[in-house]
């Protein structure tokens, strides 16, 4: 009887998830050949990627993007969380202020930010102008396309921010109390207290952060276009995948390059994990 | 009584359903276009009752739906693509050549203008029927042309004058910021084929991306952009508005010269200002070169390989295509009707003016050429694209970055012989 109730869920993940993921790994293999033909091609795909320039690139690119722009976001919205665990009045309107914008689907956050850093109209450059300063060219401009993307992602904290203020209000008094009766100020009681105690929420929102950060991809095509703008500088992995399968019609490598971000994600969590590990190890010690 | 409408209601419903066929039609225009459209279908579902056609609205994008209907068995009868999704979908099987039923309907390249029914095809598999054509030309701002002291009824003829014009025509303000573009190129295998060159043998079969005109022409291309700086124009053209309202950037005097297509005669009759004035003419071209390349592109209505009506489908298509229903579509897309008895017919000549007529005689007899249709999509498109961007910022130089596209290209093409 249990078992019928949850079928449903069942069904679902094994047609909507488990088929696809396999059918993706099968069609990594192969390539689409002349009518309907389906080539075997063994490691071929996943050989081409590491002689292509662009998939270098959109490594790079993101990567790029993820070593500079997660840090900072989850220092961000660890700030903001500490704040807003503040005691006062508004409490609540503050934090649904903060976290409003997470709520926001990703292409209007995009055609919003399009607009916010459009140099010539938009308001960013305008003001720049009011007081005599040239603002960049922001998304124009091949060497502002990432600070452009990173800014950007700031908009989004709001769903790490929750977690951290969720993590800081399972802290329990006490130790702070017992801290301040031994004469530790608010930075000593956040280093060696808060941070600590906050080490597995802050583990879990940076892997959630690698994760979707890899992913990146639809505010960015928003944003820029199919070739991440000039020079490529916003050519995400993400959109490279994309940009592979649905105008080039190369299903097979798509599926390849698919893989192989998972197994970059897979790496780089697993990285997250021993730097955690050893760094709480040093705490201890 | 009221139960008695509602049971012979539903009767006529099912036995219409039953007698019919319907053919599933993704049909890709909305708004006005897709009202004429529809209105057109409509005639057809009345003439016959063989076959019923129900037009859904489905964009074509980036192809995404189209790609996801084609690879299950269930999809629409016809359906609306892009002209470079064409051959990738006909070579992996996934539409069917027209070939044989088109010969049985009698429909040969003769009913087509010169050169429109080669477009499409690949190794001589014919896949789908273009829907209407979009012709570019060269377009000017002839207000523009007064200000700066040229005489407004004389577009540049040759590539040198078209230097010298453009000079004339760029406009910045004390800043140094751009207020007015004196030329726009934006599809830049027009002018490879204005110097002369191409991107394709039709004789061997083979790309010719590094052809020496093709070198000169984007030679010429990036020394424009020397004159102009790349992050300028970058900038300006952040703030032009779209197309299809009064923020149009030609309408506004913000591009003096650029390449245009017929329909923007629409746009400049809907959105320009009364005193706005414009000229339209072929591209100014080097000696030696083409002066009068004609660019076509458009969309292609295709039968997909799993559709259970392809007879059916391909019957509505020949009605669709025939004669007056393409220069009644043609009309209210303002494009050109691909087949050469469209033009004459009065459902089209109501849209005909002097503007028109000289996209109609570019195409009639000037050089007609479409971007090469390959198996890879769009891949070479972004390749060249790519190149003139090396070229532009001074990474490569015109023939090191058209021989790399050429090898690219080729060693990609390997995959699909």
């Amino acid at each position: 009887m249990g078992l019928l109730f949850i079928l449903p869920w069942i069904l679902g993940l094994l047609i909507f998830t488990l088929y696809p993921v396999v059918a993706s790994f099968i069609l990594s293999f192969t390539r689409t050949g002349e009518g309907s033909a389906i080539k075997w091609v063994g490691l071929d795909n996943y050989i081409t990627a590491f002689r292509e320039p662009d998939f270098f690139r959109a490594i790079l690119n993101t990567l790029i993007l993820s070593l500079i722009g997660i840090p900072v976001a989850q220092i961000m919205s660890l700030v903001a969380a500490l704040l807003l665990n503040v005691k006062m009045k508004f409490q609540g309107v503050f934090r649904t202020i903060f976290f409003l914008p997470s709520v926001v689907p990703a292409v209007a956050t995009g055609l919003l930010w399009k607009w916010i850093l459009n140099p010539r109209l938009g308001p960013i450059n305008t003001f720049l102008d009011s007081i005599g300063l040239a603002g960049p060219g922001w998304l124009a401009d091949p060497a502002w396309v990432k600070p452009s993307l990173i800014i950007m992602s700031f908009w989004g904290i709001g769903g790490t921010m929750v977690i951290y203020l969720a993590g800081l209000q399972n802290i329990p008094t006490e130790y702070y109390e017992a801290a301040k009766l031994d004469g530790a100020g608010s930075w000593a009681c956040l280093k060696y207290i808060t941070m600590p105690m906050l080490r597995p929420v802050t583990l879990f929102n940076t892997i959630m952060a690698i994760i979707t950060s890899f992913q990146s991809f639809s505010n960015i095509i928003i944003m820029l276009d199919m070739d991440g703008g000039m020079k490529k500088a916003g050519l995400v992995y993400g959109l490279y995948i994309y940009t592979n399968a649905f105008r080039d019609f190369k299903m097979g490598y798509s599926s390849a390059l698919a893989w192989i971000l998972l197994a970059f994600t897979f790496v780089s969590v697993m990285l997250t994990y021993k730097f955690f590990n050893r760094s709480g190890d040093q705490e201890v010690s | 009584m009221r139960k008695m409408i509602l049971v012979l209601l539903i009767m006529s419903v099912a036995v219409i359903s039953f007698c019919a066929k319907e053919v599933v039609f993704w049909n890709a225009w909305g708004g006005d276009e897709g009202k004429a459209l529809d209105s057109i279908i409509d005639r057809y579902n009345k003439s016959q009752s063989k076959v019923y056609v129900r037009s859904v609205y489905v964009p074509i994008g980036m192809g995404e739906k189209i790609m996801t209907t084609l690879s299950g068995s269930t999809t629409p009868d016809v359906i609306t693509v892009w002209d470079w999704m064409v051959v990738p979908l006909g070579y992996r099987g996934q539409i069917v050549p027209m070939n044989d039923r088109l010969a049985k309907a009698g429909i040969t390249s003769s009913d087509y203008i010169k050169g429109v029914w080669e477009y499409g095809t690949y190794k001589g598999k014919k896949y789908g029927l273009p829907t209407t054509l979009n012709v570019s030309a060269f377009m000017w701002n002839k207000n523009a042309f007064k200000e700066v002291g040229l005489n407004p009824d004389v577009p540049p003829k040759t590539i040198k004058e078209l230097d010298e014009f453009t000079d004339k025509l760029n406009k910045y303000d004390k800043k140094g910021a751009l207020k007015r573009l004196g030329f726009d190129p934006v599809i830049s295998h027009i002018y490879c084929y204005v110097f002369g060159g191409q991107l394709w043998d039709p004789a061997t079969n083979e790309i010719t991306a590094n052809h020496q005109k093709n070198i000169e022409a984007y030679e010429w291309l990036s020394s424009y952009y020397k004159k102009v700086d790349l992050q300028k124009k970058r900038i300006f053209q952040a703030g032009w508005g779209d197309l299809f309202s009064s923020l149009n950037p030609f309408l506004r005097g913000e591009i003096a010269m650029k390449e245009g297509s017929q329909w923007e005669i629409l746009i400049a009759k809907k959105y320009g200002k009364s005193t706005f004035d414009y000229g339209i003419s072929n591209f100014p071209a080097p000696q030696g070169g083409r002066n009068d390349v004609c660019n076509v592109s458009g969309s292609f209505w295709v039968i997909p390989t799993a559709s259970k009506n392809q007879d059916e489908a391909f019957e509505f298509l020949t009605w669709l295509t025939a004669d007056k229903q393409a220069a009644e579509f043609a009309a209210a897309l303002y494009n050109i009707p691909p087949k050469i008895k469209s033009l004459e017919d009065n459902a089209f000549k109501t849209i005909v003016d002097d503007k028109m007529k000289i996209y109609i005689d570019m195409l009639m007899n000037g050089y007609v050429y479409t971007f090469p249709m390959l198996p890879i999509g769009q891949a070479y498109l972004t390749e060249l694209t790519q190149a003139l961007m090396d070229v532009q910022l001074g990474n490569k130089t015109a023939k090191e970055a058209l021989d790399y596209v050429q090898e690219r290209i080729n060693q990609e093409l390997k995959n699909y012989k």
